[in-house]
């Protein structure tokens, strides 16, 4: 009777055993690795926008406030996107009859609101203030990164649970005046340490990590 | 509204092999693998247009009235980017004083009911409104019903409002022969009818509970039941509160939640209930040497006897600041001895006022259904208006309106439901939600309160007001109707504080005509071995029409616990002699009709009676009220519409499983300890450590609540203010008797050891937020853990549905979510959700929050505008309940009450022995009350 097995099936067995337990133990750590890169927090994923607007333009050049448009940030949760009749005020009569205006004017005479896409999105059960930030001293840039360099805006900040939490134990490196709140390409590192004690004692800023901060 | 179908999910069952489960078990499990690894699209951001006045983004409340039975309870509507998601009482408005009860808690439920008509309709096919209205036009009735609309019938529902009023005015001086007919369902007029009787003017009686020490009540339950009950029970919660002493008399034949605040409680069948009021009016006045009164001697059981001498001797006492009242179904006779007894013991303009009734042509023949079932069974009629509520279901079977209405020429009905009325009319059309309608109402005490809608109706329903207008030929909308009757300055008033200034009655003193008393005398007393049955109204559906209503469906009984269903409720004694027990299926049998009932035992119940609620039985448009309970109407006659005496009972071979929520969760042993007995020290020893976890100083409030047993009626009101504040599912009647009900409170309705006394504790138990939580320590995924201001958390997205908390907590106050009860929602559904709570998925334990969301908003709001200390926090229970039981605060705020309560030495901690040191106090009822 031939011999059922090769002389190479043993090893063979003992590498395949070896080899399952490595993909088992191996599995788990890529995923959980995978899920903090970068390309699975959607961060850089590029979000088409109903109009071509043009934050570089805006809030580069022009110098607009952010506030001008995300006008309830301070006293709302929401920062707020800017309702149709506010692009107007500036685009009437200039640039009326440019093809990117198409989307605003059809708002305008339709009556029906303009299906911006979210950008910055967090899970259904995270609740955020960005008033409470904002008026706090976190500035828009320590979240939402330099709009002045996005022709498009993407997602910076990984929004993870752990990103979220390293500033809300240590909020002082974050923090800045607010007569920068809304600045770009300002570090909150060019203040001395001294300088940035003295900014947490006067927000009053507490380390706020009961879970009920932000799940509710 | 269906969250949970149970027919579709037994439909699922049935046709789903074991086969085909496990491979689509399989197939879930594969595809629920693949789902993470698929980004989501991004959601959308809708602006607005125009900036808004009011501002974009954030809250809103607007201030409006509900009416029920013609009296409006004004209200304030937290709207959230343009959609109303929380209806509380405005603080401004006579009847609320700030509370609100369960149905107006849950009329926000029936905005986004899915089952509401959308479509206005021509027997059965799609028509406009405005070809609707068209075929109603004055010249079309004038020709269909006579040049002065003899041939023209209007059936409403009992209204107070100036603006109705005007319109009713106008077309009736257009169409003077025309018949308008008001129909109220809970009520037979009987108290007008006696006002009239005693005052010779329909006058309705305003109890001051602020000013009133000794308090009567015959078969009446002033602190839950009528439209003035909110402000009744804040009254008396104010007075208690205050340390002022309340003695309490009740005479009834259902236990209620009133009586259940009171030792003196007597049980008595309906004939006999009259019977003790005469003897307490004669007792009283013969003692206070009166002559005005003079009645055949009655005489009384022994029970009945010492009641009527204790209440007497209460009511003598406090003479001047005494009252009686009676309930709105007691015949006419209960509330002419209450409107005696007032007078004699001079108590008008202390602790009761009159006032004139605002219901237009209150007692009036127009009220009466005889007048109704006449009119309908002439051959005059030939063109019919309704506009009330479903009286095709709350009609006595023998007013006979379904065969009336297939004889006449035209017929339209305006109502919210394509319910039974809607089969019987050719013409049918969507009526607003009051949410949605634009409108003035009037109060018990007259108060005029406008009604402001919070959107656009969402399926083009129109208004009462707007259907009268528009058979006028007024093109005008409901505002322009108001804006119409009032001065620009005063409707802007008016809107912003939900009340018209200077508008309630005049307080009147009317003289009591003594010679009215001639009428009284004893009832005859029904043969031995007879039952009378009453008719109260459905807790929580009411007369019907919030059947559809799953909150209310789902709402446990004060007193019987009851969910799902209605059941003659049966006193032990009773149910003994007839040998029947709990959820027997009974046939009761008058004459020729009858129907089949289930029986529940309720201890406190009076003998020889049976009390059977309204509102069941519905042949409604929706899934959700068909099957559920019995409809009472075929008993029911015109001539005594609440109330049968000689029924006969047969049992039947059959049982219906009853949904009773009591007995769930229960505490073992330990119900003597939950309840009450004195503070009890913390001790060395305990289950848990000794101190509490480290505070670490951070959090400068420490949150802490206190519950007054004295003043908890039971009335559920704080239920569903906590189901519609937290995104409560419902998980209908077979989740419920699988003890799987969700609501964060649970009202334990604790009986005295002798169940023929009836005696009732009501305790809301909710979590404790203890600080040596036990549902903590076994969480493996800290899931539920504590928080710096004392707070016991539950974060959702941990939790992977262990349930080792819930088994772990003593006080059995955690809710696991069983299924996705909130997977089938609609998009319509789901713009009832409060969107500053997480709506719960599959699989996640939950529990009360203290309301936590609205703690983190005040403190937001406290920090933006740089208080020092946050502002006051009330939660969605605390912020409802009509007494004012429930008191919440930071135990590190000095001005907070609850510091102070926490000191109180009523005050006790349930379950102290355990150690868990909860941050829910309970006040122990005093033994005296």
């Amino acid at each position: 009777m031939p011999a059922l097995f090769r002389p190479t099936a043993t090893p063979r067995a003992r590498r395949a055993l070896i080899g399952a337990v490595v993909v088992a133990l191996l599995v788990p750590v890529a995923l959980m690795a995978w899920v903090r890169t970068p390309w699975a927090r959607g961060i850089h994923v590029v979000v088409q926008q109903p109009v071509p607007f043009s934050h570089p333009l805006h809030a580069g050049t022009l110098r607009i406030d952010c506030r001008f448009c995300h006008s309830e940030v301070e006293w709302s949760a929401h920062a707020g996107m800017p309702p149709t009749d506010r692009c107007v005020t500036c685009h009437t009569p200039a640039w009326q009859s440019t093809a990117a205006l198409a989307p605003v004017r059809a708002s305008l005479v339709s009556s029906a609101p303009i299906p911006w896409r979210r950008v910055t999105q967090l899970p259904q059960f995270v609740y955020f203030n960005h008033a409470m930030h904002v008026r706090n001293g976190v500035g828009c840039e320590t979240c939402h990164g330099n709009v002045t360099r996005m022709q498009t805006v993407h997602q910076v900040a990984p929004l993870t649970m752990t990103w979220c939490v390293t500033c809300h134990r240590n909020p002082e490196p974050s923090l800045r005046p607010q007569a920068e709140i809304t600045a770009t390409g300002w570090s909150p590192l060019t203040l001395s340490a001294a300088a940035r004690r003295t900014m947490l004692a006067e927000y009053n800023v507490h380390h706020y990590t009961n879970c009920s901060t932000c799940h509710r | 509204m269906p969250p949970l179908n149970d027919a579709a999910l037994t439909q699922i069952a049935a046709e789903m092999s074991r086969r085909d489960f496990a491979r689509l078990l399989g197939a879930s499990i594969a595809l629920a693998g693949a789902t993470g690894c698929v980004r989501e699209p991004s959601d959308r951001v809708f602006p607005y247009i125009h900036t808004p006045a009011a501002g974009a983004g954030g809250e809103l409340h607007y201030a409006t009235a509900m009416t029920l039975d013609g009296y409006a309870t004004g209200l304030l509507v937290r709207s959230v980017d343009g959609r109303p998601v929380k209806v509380e009482g405005n603080p401004s408005h006579p009847a609320s004083r700030g509370a609100s009860s369960a149905l107006h808690q849950a009329s926000l439920l029936q905005l986004y009911d899915p089952e509401r008509a959308h479509q206005p309709l021509l027997r059965g096919r799609d028509i406009t409104w405005d070809a609707t209205v068209a075929n109603f036009s004055l010249t079309r009735l004038r020709d269909g019903a006579g040049a002065r609309g003899a041939g023209l019938l209007l059936l409403m529902d009992p209204t107070s409002s100036p603006l109705t009023v005007a319109l009713l005015d106008r077309l009736q001086s257009a169409l003077p022969d025309a018949t308008v007919h008001f129909h109220h369902a809970t009520e037979n007029g009987s108290a007008v009818a006696a006002s009239r009787a005693a005052f010779g003017a329909p006058l309705l009686p305003q109890p001051d509970f602020t000013q009133a020490v000794a308090v009567v009540a015959l078969g009446d339950d002033p602190f839950a039941v009528g439209p003035w009950h909110l402000r009744q029970a804040r009254d008396f919660g104010e007075r208690r509160r205050a340390g002022h002493p309340v003695s309490l008399h009740v005479a009834e034949t259902t236990p209620s939640s009133t009586s259940s605040l009171t030792p003196h409680r007597l049980a008595v069948a309906p004939a006999l209930l009259a019977n003790t009021a005469l003897a307490l009016l004669q007792t009283v006045a013969s003692r206070l040497g009166s002559n005005t009164v003079q009645l055949a001697p009655v005489s009384l059981a022994t029970d009945a006897a010492a009641w009527v001498d204790s209440a007497a001797t209460a009511l003598i006492a406090h003479r001047g600041h005494a009252l009686v009242t009676a309930g709105p179904q007691q015949p006419e006779s209960v509330h002419l001895v209450a409107m005696a007894l007032n007078h004699l013991l001079d108590n008008l303009g202390t602790a009761i006022q009159y006032r004139a009734s605002p219901i237009r042509e209150a007692g009036a023949p127009s009220h009466d259904a005889a007048t109704l079932r006449d009119a309908l069974a002439g051959n005059g009629i030939r063109t019919v208006l309704i506009t009330a509520t479903n009286p095709a279901y709350t009609l006595p079977a023998d007013v006979l309106l379904a065969q009336q209405l297939a004889k006449v020429q035209q017929s339209l009905y305006l109502g919210e439901y394509l319910d039974e009325t809607a089969r019987q009319t050719q013409h049918f059309a969507p009526r607003a939600h009051y949410l949605e309608s634009w409108g003035v109402e009037r109060a018990w005490d007259g108060t005029e309160s406008p009604v402001q809608p919070l959107l656009t109706p969402m399926w083009g329903g129109h208004t009462v007001d707007e259907l009268l207008a528009s058979l006028l030929g007024d093109q005008r909308t409901g505002r322009g109707l108001l804006q119409a009757l009032y001065p620009t300055a005063t409707t802007d008033d008016a809107l912003r504080e939900g009340i018209v200034t200077g508008s309630t009655s005049p307080v009147l003193t009317p003289a009591f005509r003594w010679g009215a008393l001639a009428s009284l005398a004893p009832a005859p007393l029904p043969a031995a071995g007879q039952l009378t049955l009453i008719f109260p109204p459905g807790n929580g559906v009411h007369d019907g029409r919030f059947a559809g209503n799953a909150w209310l469906q789902e709402l446990p009984d004060p007193i019987t616990k009851l969910t799902w269903d209605n059941a003659l409720l049966l006193a032990p004694a009773t149910a003994a002699r007839l040998a029947v027990a709990s959820m027997d299926m009974v046939r009761v049998a008058r004459d020729d009709q009858h129907i089949d009932v289930p029986v529940l035992i309720t201890p406190g119940h009076a003998d020889d009676a049976g009390s059977l609620a309204l509102g069941y039985g519905r042949r409604g448009p929706g899934i959700l009220e068909n099957g559920i309970g019995v409809d009472t109407a075929p008993l029911r006659t015109e001539a005594s519409p609440f109330q049968l005496a000689g029924v006969t009972l047969t049992r039947l071979n059959r049982q219906h499983p009853l949904a009773l929520t009591q007995e769930h969760w229960s505490i073992e042993q330990r119900a003597g300890d939950i309840l009450k007995g004195p503070p009890v020290p913390v001790p060395d020893s305990g289950l848990y450590r000794a101190t509490p976890p480290g505070h670490d100083g951070f959090s400068a409030d420490q949150w802490a609540m206190t519950i007054d047993l004295n003043l908890c009626t039971g009335c559920s009101a704080c239920v569903v203010a906590c189901q519609a504040e937290n995104n409560i599912p419902v998980v209908g009647k077979r989740g419920v008797m699988n003890s799987r009900e969700m609501h964060w409170i649970r009202l334990g309705r604790y009986l005295d050891a002798d169940p023929a006394t009836g005696g009732v504790v009501s305790q809301p138990m909710l979590c404790q937020h203890c600080e040596n939580a036990p549902c903590e320590y076994v969480c493996p995924v800290n899931a539920t853990v504590h928080s710096d201001d004392g707070l016991n958390e539950m974060v959702y997205n941990r939790c992977v549905g262990t349930r080792f908390c819930s088994n772990n907590c003593p006080y059995k106050v955690r809710r696991f979510n069983w299924l996705d009860y909130h997977g089938e929602m609609t998009p319509v559904d789901e713009l009832i959700n409060n969107p500053d709570v997480t709506v719960r998925a599959r699989g996640v334990m939950e529990k009360c929050t203290f309301c936590v969301q609205r703690i983190r908003g005040a403190q937001e709001r406290s920090q933006l505008a740089g208080d020092a200390t946050t502002g006051p926090v009330v939660t969605a229970c605390q912020q409802a309940c009509p007494t004012g039981a429930i008191i919440f605060g930071s135990l590190t705020n000095p001005a907070d009450a609850v510091v102070d309560s926490f000191a109180d030495p009523r005050g006790f901690a349930a379950l102290a022995k355990l150690n868990t040191r909860p941050r829910v106090h309970y006040l122990a009822r005093d033994a005296a009350s």
